[in-house]
C-alpha cells in the first residue's frame, strides 16, 4: 500500500510541476503591467522602474519562475496588490468558511443521494424513482447561480417568516445557530449539481449489482430482503460512489466561486472573484494554485481509499 | 429456353433513407425532444432580429420594472429594457460561445489524441502529462483563471472554455485510437505503404466520430453553462450587450424588491439550452455508442 502511494506521488510530480508552470504563465499572460497595478495611482517612471526591479520583473521569465516557485514552496504566495496583505494569510483567513460550506454541501449531496438513490433503485418505476430521475436530469443542467437566486427569493423574501437569510456569514464559534441558518441555502445551492451525479451513480450501480448472481443466491438462501440490500448489495454498490466524492471536491471548489459570490460568503472563491476587477493577480494566482493542489490531492486520496476498500482492485492495475 | 432458366438477379431493396431516419427517431423519442429544443434555440439565435419584439439595449425609463404581461411577456428590467428581447439576443452569445469553444476543444483535443494514440512513445508520454496538468484544475476554475488573465471579453471566454474542453477530447480520441491502431485493416493500410497521416485521417478518424459527436454535444452544454457562469462573475461580454449570465447577475440587486422576472427569463433560458444539449447528448450516446451506455 505504501509503495502504491509513493508511486502515485512520484507520478504526480511532473503534473504538479506543469500545474505550477501553468499558473505562473497565466498571470504573465495578463496585458496589465503588475508594477503599475501594484503602485496604483503612482505614475513616477523612477518609482515604476524601482518596483519592477523589486518584483523581479526585469529578469528573464525562467528566472522569474524559479524565484516564484522557490517562494511558493516556502509558503510565500506573494502579497495582494490591493491590500498588501500576504496572499497565503488572506486565503488562510477565508479557508474555514469555504471548508465549512464544502463539507456541508458534500454531506447534503451524499446523504440525499443515498436515501433517494436506494429508494429509487429498490422501488423502480415508482414515484420516488421518477423524482430521482427528474432531479438527475434537471440538476446537471440547472445553473447553480440561478438556483441560488430562486432559493433566496423563496426562502428569504416570498415565503412568510423569512426562514433563511439571503446571505452573509457568522463564524461558527460566535453564534452556532445563526451560522447554521445562514449555511442552509448556500449548501443546497452548491450541492445540487453533485447531487444529480451522485444520485445517478447510486441508482445505477445498485441496479447493476441487483442483476448479479450472488444476489440471487442471497435471496435463494432465504435472507430477508432488507439484509440482502444492506449487507450484500450496498456494500458493493457504494464503492464507485466513493470515487465520485473525489470528483466532487473539484465541483465544490469551482461551485464555491459562484455560490460564495451570490450569498456573500467570505470564502476563498469570493476572494478570487473580488480580486479580478482590481487586477489583483497574486490573489487569483494563489487561489487557483491552492484549488488545483487540493483537487489533485483529493483525487489521490480517493484512489487510495478505493483500492483499500475494494480488495479486488490490485494497485498495479490502477497504476497501469 | 424457359423463363426459369434465366439468371436471377438479386437486387437489394432500395434504401429508403427517410424511412430509416423516421424509424430511428421513433425508437429514440429523447432525441426528438432534445433535438427539437436545440434546433429551436439555433433558429432563435439565427433570427434574433426578427423574433425579438423590442430592441434589447434600448433604455426606456418610463417602462421600467413592468411585470410580465401582454406587452412584455417576460417583463422589463430597471432600465425599461424588454427581458424577452434580451433573452433572445443573449442566445446568440451563449450559442456562439458554445459552438466556437467546442470547436477549439475539438480541433486541438482530437489532433492531440490522434497523434498521441498513433505515435505513442515519448510524444504520447509528454503530451498526455500536459493533458493531465489541465485536468488537475477544476474545469471552471481554470476557465475563470484564463479569462481573468486575458481580460473579461467574450473572445477570451471562448478561448478559456475551449482550452478547458481539450482534455476530454484528447483522452477520448487517444483511447479510441489505441484500440483501432491494433486492428487488421490499419496494419493492412500500413503494409501497402500508406503514410501515417493518411492512416490517421482515412482509417482511424472516421471510426471514432460517433464517440466524438456525443462528446461534442455534451460539451456544448458544458460550454453554455460555463459561459453563463463566467458572465455571471463579470468575465463575459460587458454591458449593455445582452448575455444570460450577466443579466441574471444584474438582476440580483432587485431580488429584495421581488422583481423576480428579471432573473427568471435569462435563468430559464440557460437551463433550457443546457438541458437541450445534455438531453440530446444522452440520447445520441445511447443510439450511437452503446458501449458507453449507462444504466439509469
Amino acid at each position: 500500500m505504501i509503495r502504491y502511494i509513493l508511486r502515485r506521488l512520484v507520478l504526480m510530480a511532473p503534473v504538479a510541476f506543469l500545474v505550477t508552470v501553468g499558473v505562473f504563465i497565466l498571470v504573465r499572460l495578463s496585458p496589465a503591467d503588475p508594477a503599475l497595478v501594484f503602485l496604483g495611482e503612482e505614475r513616477d517612471p523612477a518609482a515604476i522602474e524601482q518596483t519592477r526591479i523589486q518584483m523581479g520583473l526585469d529578469k528573464p521569465l525562467p528566472v522569474q519562475y524559479v524565484v516564484w516557485l522557490s517562494h511558493v514552496v516556502q509558503g510565500d504566495l506573494g502579497r495582494s496588490f490591493e491590500t498588501h496583505q500576504r496572499v497565503l494569510e488572506a486565503i488562510w483567513e477565508r479557508l474555514p468558511a469555504t471548508v465549512e460550506l464544502g463539507l456541508a454541501a458534500i454531506f447534503f449531496s451524499v446523504s440525499v443521494a443515498l436515501v433517494v438513490g436506494i429508494l429509487s433503485a429498490v422501488k423502480r418505476n415508482s414515484i420516488v424513482d421518477l423524482l430521482s430521475t427528474s432531479i438527475t436530469l434537471a440538476g446537471v443542467s440547472f445553473p447553480s447561480f440561478f438556483l441560488g437566486i430562486v432559493l433566496i427569493l423563496l426562502f428569504a423574501y416570498v415565503i412568510p417568516g423569512k426562514i433563511f437569510p439571503p446571505g452573509g456569514y457568522v463564524p461558527l464559534a460566535q453564534d452556532a445557530g445563526d451560522n447554521l441558518r445562514r449555511l442552509v441555502l448556500p449548501a443546497i445551492t452548491l450541492a445540487t449539481a453533485s447531487l444529480a451525479i451522485n444520485l445517478r451513480q447510486v441508482r445505477s450501480s445498485l441496479l447493476d449489482v441487483f442483476g448479479l448472481e450472488y444476489m440471487r443466491t442471497a435471496r435463494a438462501k432465504g435472507l430477508h430482503e432488507r439484509t440482502v440490500i444492506t449487507r450484500h448489495a450496498l456494500k458493493n454498490a457504494l464503492i464507485p460512489v466513493i470515487t465520485l466524492i473525489g470528483i466532487q471536491v473539484g465541483a465544490i471548489i469551482e461551485g464555491a466561486f459562484i455560490t460564495e459570490t451570490i450569498f456573500f460568503w467570505p470564502g476563498i472563491g469570493r476572494l478570487a472573484v473580488q480580486a479580478i476587477p482590481t487586477g489583483d493577480y497574486p490573489v487569483v494566482q494563489g487561489v487557483v494554485l491552492i484549488s488545483a493542489f487540493s483537487y489533485m490531492f483529493s483525487t489521490l486520496l480517493v484512489d487510495v481509499l478505493y483500492a483499500w476498500l475494494d480488495p479486488r482492485i490490485s494497485y498495479e492495475t490502477i497504476t497501469a | 429456353m424457359s423463363e426459369a432458366a434465366l439468371p436471377v438477379v438479386l437486387r437489394a431493396p432500395r434504401a429508403d433513407r427517410w424511412g430509416a431516419i423516421r424509424y430511428f427517431l421513433r425508437r429514440n423519442p429523447r432525441m426528438i425532444i432534445g433535438g427539437s429544443l436545440v434546433v429551436a434555440w439555433l433558429l432563435i439565435a439565427a433570427f434574433a432580429p426578427f423574433v425579438a419584439p423590442y430592441d434589447p439595449v434600448k433604455v426606456s425609463i418610463t417602462d421600467s420594472l413592468i411585470p410580465p404581461g401582454a406587452n412584455h411577456l417576460f417583463g422589463t428590467d430597471d432600465l425599461g429594457r424588454d427581458v424577452l428581447s434580451r433573452v433572445i439576443w443573449g442566445s446568440r452569445i451563449s450559442l456562439s460561445v458554445g459552438v466556437i469553444s467546442v470547436s477549439i476543444g475539438f480541433i486541438v483535443g482530437v489532433s492531440i489524441g490522434l497523434a498521441a494514440g498513433y505515435l505513442g512513445g515519448r510524444f504520447d508520454l509528454f503530451i498526455m502529462r500536459g493533458i493531465d496538468a489541465l485536468l488537475a484544475f477544476p474545469a471552471l476554475v481554470l476557465a475563470f483563471a484564463i479569462t481573468a488573465a486575458l481580460g473579461p471579453q467574450i473572445q477570451n471566454a471562448m478561448i478559456a472554455i475551449g482550452i478547458v474542453a481539450i482534455p476530454a477530447y484528447a483522452r477520448l480520441t487517444r483511447g479510441q485510437t489505441l484500440a483501432i491502431r491494433a486492428r487488421e485493416y490499419v496494419l493492412a493500410a500500413r503494409t501497402i505503404g500508406c503514410t501515417p497521416l493518411h492512416i490517421v485521417l482515412r482509417h482511424i478518424f472516421p471510426n471514432i466520430t460517433n464517440a466524438l459527436i456525443v462528446q461534442a454535444t455534451l460539451s456544448t452544454a458544458f460550454a453554455i453553462l460555463a459561459e453563463a457562469a463566467l458572465s455571471f462573475l463579470g468575465l463575459g461580454p460587458q454591458p449593455p450587450t445582452p448575455s444570460w449570465g450577466q443579466d441574471v447577475s444584474y438582476s440580483t440587486r432587485y431580488l429584495a424588491n421581488l422583481k423576480w422576472w428579471m432573473s427568471v427569463g435569462p435563468g430559464l433560458a440557460i437551463f433550457s439550452a443546457v438541458f437541450a444539449f445534455n438531453f440530446l447528448g444522452d440520447a445520441l450516446r445511447d443510439a450511437l455508442d452503446p458501449r458507453l451506455r449507462r444504466s439509469g
